[in-house]
């Protein structure tokens, strides 16, 4: 859970651009990335991503943890399109007397689809990292993204962490009292755990309505107001989606 | 026996991706990530006005709907063993949810949950948002909650009823996965083949981890209607009478 809490960094000039820029840009470098056939601008995308969250100063444990999985993934995609699809012969490999045909065409398709995968694994990371997010959802609600979807989010995000040590309590006492000694014993633990959080999630929407209704709460939350849009932001902004524009179209 | 361990390896490689639960973001191109969130809108949209609905009676739903988003969360990030594929893997946890709140409305926690997973874990992805909702929000939630309630109209016990709709929930969002999965890698491939390729792929996983999900959602229904009977009254899961039986 310490992955989801990594402070965004607030002097940082990046962190300090208006979310509505940073949210447009990066959606409109994503359906680029996302609509490429190519490997070429992806990789491009994935640097650039990977340089900002390096600039913006996340530790690079933090970044490794983050693409591992969709980098292992692409990895693994890649490795079958070559392997297992295409028809135009590469390679050959002997393993274990077995004979395996790489394919030129499959390693292309595996490629797209790999860099496509770090491409835009990194876009969306690097605007994670340098938007808290609820200036994210902020955003998203001026996007017209429905109020009920951003206010369920805006409670999810409030008491994810309250739940999370919650249940870090509960699993300790329970490993503790060799909960989780043995399959079915395990088995019965976890979902006693998650039982409990449920009950806790119930409780603890009672009393966090009782308290809110009691300040004015009439069913939706309020959001963060947006300061007027800056020329140079927004100028900025045009101009770096323009360039990769045609760096995506060249 | 060459050929049983090239089997091997193959399922184990192709299982791989199920560690991420979700399908991971850029994987899918323009066209398909565009089609899943078309595919996802119409639910999305009832679900929101659903939740609305209920929140004009009981202000309190919202925030029970987002407490419950963030259940789902922990749910699905904690890594579970499965022996079979020697990795770790972790339920959806939208069985459950589809249970206490009615699937339209866990088509909504569903959102939440994966939004936040794709924003700040890349467990899943913004453009491939709409497949992930369709395969775990809204196919898993269906599933699960007409399991539930069929069982439950049959007379099943609220252990066997939860345990069938939580196996349902697993099984039918992986099954959609590999749809949805083998329609956007395919390329130039046939679909069929490919979607039962990869379907089989995530058996070593899905198959224990659909009976630990199962489970687990047997273990939480029949530990609120132990300890919070009131609860599943007031979310219409059992009946007042019931309870006082």
């Amino acid at each position: 859970m310490h992955r989801l809490s990594h402070p965004t960094l607030i002097a940082h000039p990046v962190t300090l651009l208006d979310p509505r820029v940073k949210l447009l840009s990066a959606l409109a470098l994503l359906v680029m990335v996302v609509s490429c056939t190519g490997v070429a601008f992806p990789l491009l995308a994935a640097a650039l991503g990977l340089a900002l969250c390096l600039w913006l100063g996340v530790p690079a444990r933090l970044i490794l943890v983050r693409f591992a999985e969709p980098l292992f993934i692409a990895a693994v995609v890649l490795l079958l399109k070559t392997f297992f699809s295409g028809t135009d012969p590469l390679f050959t490999l002997h393993p274990f007397g077995l004979e395996i045909v790489a394919h030129r065409d499959g390693l292309a398709e595996g490629g797209a689809i790999a860099a496509r995968i770090a491409g835009a694994v990194a876009v969306v990371a690097a605007v994670g990292f340098a938007t808290p997010f609820t200036d994210l959802m902020a955003a998203l609600s001026w996007l017209r993204v429905p109020q009920g979807l951003i206010d369920v989010a805006l409670f999810a995000w409030r008491y994810l962490f309250v739940l999370f040590d919650d249940a870090q309590v509960v699993y300790a006492a329970q490993r503790n009292r060799l909960g989780y000694a043995g399959f079915r014993r395990g088995l019965r633990s976890f979902g006693m755990l998650a039982g409990a959080l449920v009950i806790k999630a119930f409780d603890t929407s009672q009393t966090i309505t009782t308290a809110m209704v009691q300040r004015g709460y009439d069913g939706n939350l309020p959001l963060l107001k947006h300061r007027p849009f800056r020329t140079g932001e927004v100028a900025a902004s045009v101009l770096f989606v323009a360039a990769m524009g045609m760096l995506r179209w060249l | 026996m060459k050929k049983a361990l090239f089997m091997g390896c193959w399922f184990l490689a192709l299982a791989s991706p199920a560690h991420a639960m979700h399908i991971s973001e850029g994987i899918l191109p323009f066209g398909w990530a565009l089609l899943w969130f078309a595919v996802a809108m119409p639910f999305l949209a009832v679900g929101l006005r659903r939740l609305n609905e209920l929140s004009r009676d009981d202000l309190s739903m919202k925030p029970l709907v987002g407490l419950m988003a963030a259940v789902v969360f922990i749910i699905s990030c904690m890594p579970i063993p499965v022996p079979s594929a020697g990795t770790c893997s972790h339920p959806c946890g939208t069985g459950i949810s589809a249970i206490l709140v009615g699937p339209f409305v866990s088509v909504v926690i569903a959102a939440v949950a994966l939004l936040i997973q794709a924003l700040l874990l890349a467990h899943g992805g913004l453009s491939t948002l709409g497949a992930d909702i369709v395969s775990m929000g809204v196919v898993g939630s269906f599933a699960g909650w007409f399991i539930f309630r069929g069982m439950r109209r049959v007379g099943a016990s609220l252990a066997v009823a939860g345990f069938l709709a939580g196996l349902a929930a697993d099984w039918a969002t992986y099954l959609a996965t590999s749809g949805v999965l083998a329609a956007g890698v395919r390329g130039s491939e046939p679909f069929i083949p490919l979607f039962l390729k990869i379907a089989v792929a995530f058996i070593p996983t899905q198959l224990p981890l659909g009976v630990l999900e199962g489970a687990m959602t047997a273990g939480m229904v029949v530990l609120l209607s132990r300890k919070r009977p009131d609860l599943l009254v007031k979310m219409r899961v059992l009946r007042p009478e019931e309870v006082a039986a």
